[in-house]
């Protein structure tokens, strides 16, 4: 071999070694940190999932709370033989603060819906529908919340019952609120 | 010669870790997703169920909601209850109980409305007894209240 040539390997060779040796340090640098970092970014979008699955299923419960006291108030209203709007109002406001009777009803309907009880406890130490059902109370005409996207009226004239639309109630289609969507693919960027 | 080789040989030895580190880190992203796809896979399972399962109850509660609402606006004999829960429920029929003047309409053991009637009516050609006079409707099921009431299988008459 001429030494032209010789020389021309023994610096391929330098390189070559340089190469190695520097893929070599990069390989074990990096092989932690990628799949730590696969493993971090895979925990991470499976818990957002998750976190949106146990929302949704929150929210459901919280629906429930809300559905249960709103047929509650159509029945109690629909059977009293007072019809004044004082007698409305305080049949809504006792509906709403008995908490036991709130959750006897909503955990019946998860009972016989065949939900465990482990899960029924978990959604009732998250809480129960915020705030007042009344939605809004305007010119004698009360909105009543009954479930996610539900909402019923009571109108009154002079103080007393005219007329009342529960028909969003007796329609209502949870369905279509309650639907999880399938996972995103796998996200590594 | 010994040169020549041996840097042929780095070489080689260079693509190959290259080509080694490329796919490892495929490997660490293949493995992730894995356990991603599994683990979501499983949550997604078990919570569409969940909120099948209630969705199925809601309904099943806003129906009987429905027919004992209406019922209370309508209804003033177990006649006319039975062609409700017929309009209703096709497929269901609620049972009258002489005895306790009540009509049953149950959509499973712990779903269920229970009627009372004022009076016991007696068809004079037929004998056939029925119920009227609606005083009211229990929806303690439906509250959570009371389990199913025993059974008044020997005084049933149906509708």
């Amino acid at each position: 071999m001429n030494p032209d040539k010789m020389k021309k390997f023994k610096i391929l060779l330098a390189v070559d070694i340089v190469i190695i040796v520097a893929l070599a340090v990069v390989m074990f640098v990096l092989k932690g940190q990628y799949g730590e970092m696969a493993q971090k970014l895979a925990t991470e979008q499976r818990d957002a999932y998750r976190k949106q699955a146990n929302d949704m299923l929150h929210a459901q419960w919280k629906s429930v709370d809300q559905f249960g006291m709103a047929w509650k108030l159509v029945f109690e209203t629909v059977s009293s033989k007072d019809k004044s709007e004082k007698a409305f109002t305080e049949r809504l406001k006792a509906i709403e603060s008995d908490m036991q009777a709130r959750e006897r009803q909503v955990l019946h309907l998860y009972t016989s819906a065949g939900i465990p009880e482990k899960a029924q406890i978990q959604f009732s130490e998250l809480g129960y529908a915020e705030g007042s059902i009344l939605l809004k109370d305007e010119g004698g005409v009360k909105e009543i919340a009954c479930g996610t996207g539900c909402k019923i009226s009571f109108t009154f004239a002079k103080g007393m019952l005219k007329s009342m639309d529960y028909s969003a109630l007796e329609k209502y289609s949870p369905a279509e609120n309650f639907k999880l969507v399938e996972p995103a693919p796998f996200r590594f960027e | 010669m010994n040169i020549k080789l041996i840097s042929i040989v780095a070489t080689i030895l260079a693509v190959l870790i290259a080509i080694m580190l490329f796919m490892q880190k495929g490997n660490y992203i293949s493995q992730a997703q894995t356990h991603y796809e599994e683990t979501t896979g499983k949550s997604y399972k078990a919570s569409s169920q969940m909120l099948g399962f209630v969705n199925t109850g809601i309904e099943q509660n806003r129906d009987l909601w429905a027919l004992a609402v209406n019922a209370m606006q309508n209804v003033k004999t177990a006649k006319q209850m039975a062609d409700l829960e017929s309009k209703l429920f096709p497929s269901v029929k609620g049972s009258n109980s002489i005895s306790q003047k009540t009509r049953t309409f149950s959509l499973g053991t712990d779903l269920f409305i229970v009627a009372s009637f004022g009076k016991v009516a007696e068809d004079p050609k037929t004998n056939v007894k029925t119920l009227e006079d609606l005083q009211g409707i229990s929806v303690d099921a439906l509250l959570g209240n009371v389990a199913k009431p025993a059974a008044e299988s020997e005084e049933v008459v149906e509708e």
